[in-house]
């Protein structure tokens, strides 16, 4: 098993502050929701990660904790995610994108 | 190159990559996009070998964002590992022998120009600093001597980083790096001096610790020379292999080398700065107001 960012939308949505996909090295992998969270009455929208894509150096957590000081971003195993976003089930839409949720787990 | 061969052959869409259909249709081409919205758009960078955390990796995205056309841009690459992922981009890359891509890039945008006249086409070359400073040197100094009018971007992580780790004329004084046990007898080399000299009218540093001056940069550097002469960007993109930094540690490392070496500077020629404040409505280089001259 490796590692992938995982982002807490409810602190994320509390600010979204967009500053981690800009210090992501990879392209396409931390990308913006702006409704999520919303339906929890939380206002910015929020950062999620392609988990495909990522690889684990975990340069966002950095970044949000030090930079952000948002302490939004962990690192998990990823088999300990129950759900998350891939690239086949990511939408873009004019300012954001959104992301049908799977497992991880295969089999 | 145009907008044209990012689009779909009729009849094709439906057998194309996910990723291409996102590319064509929320990708940036014949849109200006920025690095403050990023996360929200489809890059043109692809996934790629380079490895995790890679301070190069970043600068690479952040420019390939930059780019103010990226429909009318040519990459320019060489051996090291920058062209992994360069090459994996949605922009054709021209890749050549080690250390001849400004005798590459110089030969390509005299073509261009010949073949597109006063359509822009832009230019930019992206290697190493063993490509450059080294290998490439004689032909990246006579191209800026002859006055070539593209942009040269050395991705300087301070080693040989794609050979597993020998010194380069970029080497900071003093590093011990794995196939240089004894440590770099001499000093960094300065490209940046020697840009000047040789007559670019743009030269700037930058560490990817800022994306957005990374942008501004690369934006400047590009346009400038479409028209007023070669441009030279100096990047401090650390290999975290070479020498050894947690990949979460990357960006602190880049804070510390931008205080130590890397501090941020531009140089601008008066041409280039009448040339963007003119053509490209660059307030900063707007001439100052007599009134404001006469008070002083
Ligand atoms: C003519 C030639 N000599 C040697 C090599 C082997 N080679 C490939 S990459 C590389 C070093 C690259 O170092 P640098 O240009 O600093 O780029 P980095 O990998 O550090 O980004 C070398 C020596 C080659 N490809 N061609
Ligand atoms: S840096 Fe933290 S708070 Fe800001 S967008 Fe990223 S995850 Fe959210
Ligand atoms: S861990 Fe690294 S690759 Fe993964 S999302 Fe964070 S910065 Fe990007
Ligand atoms: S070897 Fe160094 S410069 Fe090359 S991809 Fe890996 S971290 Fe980046």
């Amino acid at each position: 098993m490796y590692l992938v960012a995982d982002i807490n939308v409810e602190i994320c949505a509390a600010t979204s502050c967009k500053l981690c996909t800009q210090f992501c090295p990879e392209a396409n992998t931390i990308l913006y929701n702006n409704d999520a969270g919303k339906e929890k009455g939380l206002k910015y929208g929020s950062a999620y990660v392609a988990v495909d894509r990522c690889k684990g150096c975990a340069q966002c957590v950095w970044v949000c904790d030090n930079m952000a000081k948002h302490h939004a971003i962990k690192m998990v195993m990823i088999d300990q995610l129950p759900q998350a976003a891939i690239t086949d089930n990511v939408t873009y839409g004019e300012k954001d994108t959104t992301a049908l949720l799977v497992s991880q787990m295969v089999g | 190159m145009s907008l044209d061969y990012v689009k779909f052959s009729p009849g094709f869409e439906k057998f194309m990559p996910k990723e291409y259909r996102d590319m064509v249709e929320h990708g940036p081409f014949g849109k200006k996009v920025t690095v403050s919205q990023m996360g929200s758009f489809k890059e043109i960078l692809e996934e790629h070998p380079m490895c995790a955390g890679c301070a190069m990796t970043l600068f690479i995205r952040l420019a390939i964002i930059s780019f103010p056309n990226p429909e009318d841009t040519i990459t320019v690459g060489t051996a090291g590992c920058g062209r992994l992922a360069i090459s994996q981009a949605a922009i054709p890359f021209v890749y050549g022998n080690y250390g001849d891509q400004n005798g590459v890039a110089s030969g390509l945008s005299r073509g261009l120009r010949l073949r597109f006249g006063d359509k822009p086409k832009d230019v930019v070359v992206m290697v190493g600093d063993g490509g450059m400073a080294d290998i490439g040197f004689s032909g990246t100094l006579h191209s800026w001597f002859r006055k070539e009018k593209f942009t040269t971007i050395m991705l300087d992580n301070e080693v040989y980083g794609n050979t597993g780790g020998q010194e380069s004329g970029m080497t900071n004084q003093g590093a011990v790096l794995k196939m240089a046990p004894l440590g770099k007898k001499f000093e960094k080399m300065d490209m940046l001096g020697m840009a000047k000299i040789a007559g670019c009218a743009y030269v700037a540093t930058v560490v990817p610790n800022n994306p957005r001056r990374v942008e501004s940069v690369i934006k400047k550097a590009v346009l400038i020379a479409r028209e007023v002469g070669p441009t030279y960007i100096q990047a401090y993109t650390s290999c975290n292999i070479e020498y050894a930094i947690p990949t979460d540690k990357v960006m602190e490392d880049a804070k510390n080398v931008e205080n130590d070496r890397y501090q941020f500077s531009e140089y601008v020629t008066e041409d280039a700065k009448q040339y963007l404040a003119e053509r490209y409505g660059y307030k900063e280089f707007l001439p100052k107001p007599a009134a404001a001259i006469s008070k002083a």
